[in-house]
């Protein structure tokens, strides 16, 4: 039997096209460590030092003596925002797609290590009606059809307002078209978190957003189970 | 959080909507509702309250507010609108010993009441919720708790001794090793001791200095009123939400009230609720309140917020009139002072402790406006500053690796074994961090050898990128690692597995156009890609996206497969691809993949020879089943005029 063409893994493949969409709108990719320490992860995005996210039931902490502060596996990209920003002036537009870690039980829904997909623009007069424009540009993009975009009210610490994201494919014959379905989180930087790396929140304003990159997959190609991408089996990567 | 539906008219009185009309309302103005369910004739709606809300929106008079800024309404009565008026009196004393964890507690003393069942009502609407009624005095105090989100507690006076003719409640933290009894889950009969640590924040009873229960977690079974209980100290109080939280997960009592005080409602809130209480117990239990203590020390003034139009529209993308803003912020009850034009200094309701900055009276702007109404900007094409070399030369490595046959795979992260250990984790096999992708690709190699057949592949080439830990004394370090593997035979590493690896690592050192330093180790090889990358030229664009279109995708059946090979002589003018078709529809469903793997002439006749594979997605295949397949394959052939080998 002569050698095929291996496959690229569709994690992979999703953030390089998902870095095609937002390089071709300037938005630099960034990354940071995967091993991140309680300031970046928790305390730069305003999580009150008493937030659940914090406890050993949802986050893996470093032990003591390995490290010089508190460390955990980042529990999301976020933390890359603030890393980005305080090395950086104005107009920031970055996205961080990488890997993630919760402690928590997995089943088909739920791994312990994931992909996320961060998105953070920081400029003059940045509004939620930009938010919304690239979210129905890049969905329209990456599922392949004119896509509308949907907020609802929401919360997470380091946005202010917060809103919840729906998006509905209008267009095509994928099993995604013509429902609301539930995608990400997002809203404007909290004033905190651009004060603690040194931009002047009364001068700048900023949008950012995160979702799962393995959900999104599970919505592109019908992936049943997300841990079959962790799993090395290539009965499951020879699909892509 | 459940909502009984029609308690809400309590509040909304003929300005409440029907049910469903209620879950659109909230799913586009504030919180996700979980779904409508009935229970008894009631409906109950079960309502995702945000966590910055959950201060003040874990009852029906918080929700019945949140409905009333929707609508635009007033309530048409609201139980934090009433006067605290109780009589005072000096026979309870309250001694508290940390005013940080404890800013205020509240006590009110009511005689001659008669413990029996509650009243059908009040039964019902506690069943709606999924609580069973226990009496009237408990079923009060919870019953006031979903009212207006204030925890309660009930003691039993004659059981709670006196000194000096007076009930003494202390709160202070308990020391090491203290124990407290405490009522056991669903308000069973039997004890439960718990041994403290010291951080717990305790009620005590001073006079005999014993803990009477957990502040803010759980009631002691000391004085705990029982059926005969004539005369009760009704406690309604603030405790810290941080001390809550710690002991009430220590010890995993996770229950309605601490869930409460974890949230930080308003500290204004008790007074409230003792009003609410002696009106409900003196109501449904008869008796007389004789009075109430409030020890409030720790007081918060109102916080006084300015807020500018300007701002809001520039946040929201919205361009709102000074009235508009001005009437939206009035419906959440907000008290609004102008300063100037487009200027102006609220005060939030006591009971809303999420309202602190200017950002969040923009989030209440946007949200009562409506999130619908802010319209989109199309985003403009711009060069992006900086390529990514990671990204660029990782699908530059990919490419290469592709081209020869080797597929990308990701793996775990945690390991059974391994140098650096986590302080918690999932699992007892997933306690360590990975060092190297190494053992990770032996596993990938080992495990999919097995499916070759399956997979029409002549053999196992895999590679990841992916990041690896290590760590030197008081520092952890990271970096991204490729790793190839390949595997030519079933049983473990086979010197021929070196012949591919060198294969892809050339192709490799060809991508990355330098020569590289790679750790090879028996069909594995592991290249350090951070320090490969330093020095590479900076890239200029992204590689153009590969076109990648995957087959419908099917989930993995779980079950092993079986290959069958077939050999026919058919006549030279045969085309392969009639020959696959016929023995496909003859195997049946069974058959996921075939594959031609020989073919020569001799003689004008044709050899083809074929792989087939067959597998169940629900089961284990028997050989005696898949011999009975190839035999209606062979029949097949024959009646065809083929030659079977």
């Amino acid at each position: 039997m002569e050698t095929k063409k291996g496959h690229q893994h569709p994690i992979t493949y999703m953030i390089s096209e998902i870095n095609a969409i937002f390089s071709e709108i300037g938005y630099t990719f960034a990354e940071g460590p995967e091993a991140e320490t309680e300031y970046y992860n928790f305390d730069r995005l305003n999580f009150p030092i008493n937030h659940p996210a914090r406890d050993m039931q949802d986050t893996f902490w470093f032990k003591n003596k390995d490290v010089q502060e508190p460390t955990v596996l980042r529990t999301h990209t976020s933390p890359v925002q603030a890393r980005y920003m305080e090395n950086s002036e104005p107009p920031i537009r970055i996205i961080v797609p990488g890997k993630v870690f919760r402690n928590e039980a997995t089943d088909a829904t739920h791994e312990a290590q994931f992909y996320q997909l961060e998105g953070l623009c920081v400029a003059k007069g940045v509004h939620l009606g930009h938010l919304k424009g690239i979210l129905e540009h890049f969905f329209s993009k990456f599922f392949s059809g004119k896509t509308e975009i949907r907020f609802r009210p929401g919360f997470f610490p380091f946005v202010e307002p917060g809103v919840e994201v729906d998006m509905k494919l209008l267009e095509g014959e994928s099993k995604l078209a013509g429902k609301w379905i539930e995608v990400m989180g997002a809203g404007m930087v909290h004033p905190n978190v651009l004060s603690a790396s040194g931009i002047d929140p009364m001068e700048y304003s900023g949008f950012a957003f995160g979702m799962g990159i393995d959900r999104l997959g599970v919505m592109k190609y019908g992936v049943e189970d997300i841990r079959d991408y962790y799993t090395g089996d290539l009965r499951f990567v020879n699909q892509f | 959080m459940k909502i009984v539906h029609s308690w809400l008219k309590d509040y909304l009185g003929d300005n409440l909507p029907a049910a469903e009309k209620v879950e659109e309302l909230l799913n586009t103005y504030a919180f996700e509702v979980e779904g409508i369910e009935k229970v008894e004739e009631e409906e109950v709606i079960d309502v995702d309250i945000l966590p910055n809300r959950a201060s003040d929106c874990l009852c029906h008079r918080g929700i019945a507010r949140e409905l009333a800024t929707i609508l635009g309404v007033s309530l048409v009565s609201d139980p934090l609108k009433e006067s605290t008026d109780l009589p005072v009196t000096d026979k309870i004393q309250i001694r508290i010993a940390d005013h940080e964890a404890c800013p205020r507690f509240t006590a009110s003393l009511i005689s001659g009441i008669e413990v029996k069942d509650s009243p059908e009502w009040l039964q019902k609407r506690l069943r709606a919720l999924g609580q069973r009624p226990i009496n009237n005095i408990v079923d009060a105090t919870n019953y006031v708790m979903y009212a207006i989100g204030q925890p309660i507690h009930a003691y039993d006076a004659d059981l709670f001794p006196q000194e000096d003719g007076k009930w003494k409640i202390a709160v202070r933290f308990a020391e090491e090793n203290e124990t407290v009894s405490l009522l056991s889950e669903g308000g069973k009969d039997e004890e439960r001791i718990v041994e403290l640590d010291g951080s717990e924040l305790l009620i005590v009873d001073e006079s005999t200095n014993v803990p009477v229960g957990l502040a803010g977690v759980k009631g002691g079974k000391y004085a705990g009123v029982h059926s005969g209980t004539t005369n009760i100290i009704i406690e309604a109080a603030h405790f810290h939400p941080i001390v809550t939280r710690k002991t009430a997960r220590r010890l995993g009592i996770v229950i309605e009230a601490s869930k409460r005080f974890e949230n930080e409602p308003s500290r204004k809130l008790p007074p409230y609720a003792q009003k609410e209480i002696v009106k409900l117990i003196t109501d449904i239990a008869g008796g007389e309140c004789e009075g109430v203590v409030d020890k409030f020390v720790q007081k918060k003034e109102p916080l006084k917020v300015i807020v500018t139009v300007a701002r809001i529209n520039s946040l929201l993308g919205l361009s709102l009139r000074n009235d508009e803003v001005r009437n939206i912020l009035l419906r959440t009850g907000s008290i609004i002072t102008d300063i100037k034009e487009g200027v102006f200094e609220i005060i939030g309701p006591f009971e809303r402790t999420d309202l602190n900055i200017e950002e969040d009276y923009i989030e209440e702007v946007g949200r009562i406006h409506g999130l619908s109404s802010i319209e989109s900007v199309e985003p403009t094409f711009i060069e992006v500053p900086e390529i990514n070399p990671r990204q660029y030369y990782g699908d530059k490595v990919r490419i290469a690796l592709m081209n020869i046959g080797f597929t990308e795979v990701i793996t775990s992260t945690f390991q059974k074994k391994g140098k650096l250990q986590l302080k918690n984790s999932l699992a007892s096999d997933k306690s360590y961090l990975r060092s190297s992708l190494v053992n990770n690709l032996n596993a990938v190699l080992d495990a999919n050898y097995a499916h070759v057949d399956l997979l029409a592949l002549a053999d196992v080439r895999v590679f990841e990128i992916g990041t690896v830990f290590s760590h030197e004394v008081g520092k952890v370090s990271e970096k991204v690692v490729l790793t190839l593997g390949a595997r030519t035979k079933g049983n473990g590493y086979n010197p021929k597995d070196d012949k591919v690896l060198k294969e892809g690592m050339a192709s490799v050192a060809e991508a990355l156009g330098k020569d590289l330093d790679w750790q090879i180790e028996k069909g594995v090889a592991e290249l350090d890609l951070s320090a490969a990358l330093k020095d590479l030229p900076t890239p200029i664009a992204y590689i153009p996206l590969l076109s990648q279109v995957p087959a419908a995708y099917k989930t993995i059946s779980q079950y092993p497969a079986i290959a069958r090979d077939v050999a026919l002589w058919v006549g030279e003018s045969e085309n392969p691809k009639s020959v696959i078709s016929t023995l496909t529809r003859s195997a049946g469903e069974l058959c996921v993949r075939q594959t031609l793997f020989d073919t020569f002439t001799k003689g004008g006749r044709t050899s083809y020879a074929f792989r087939l594979v067959f597998q169940a997605e629900e089961r284990t295949l028997t050989d005696l089943e898949i011999n009975a397949v190839m035999q209606n394959i062979y029949q097949t052939a024959e009646e065809k005029g083929w030659e079977v080998r």
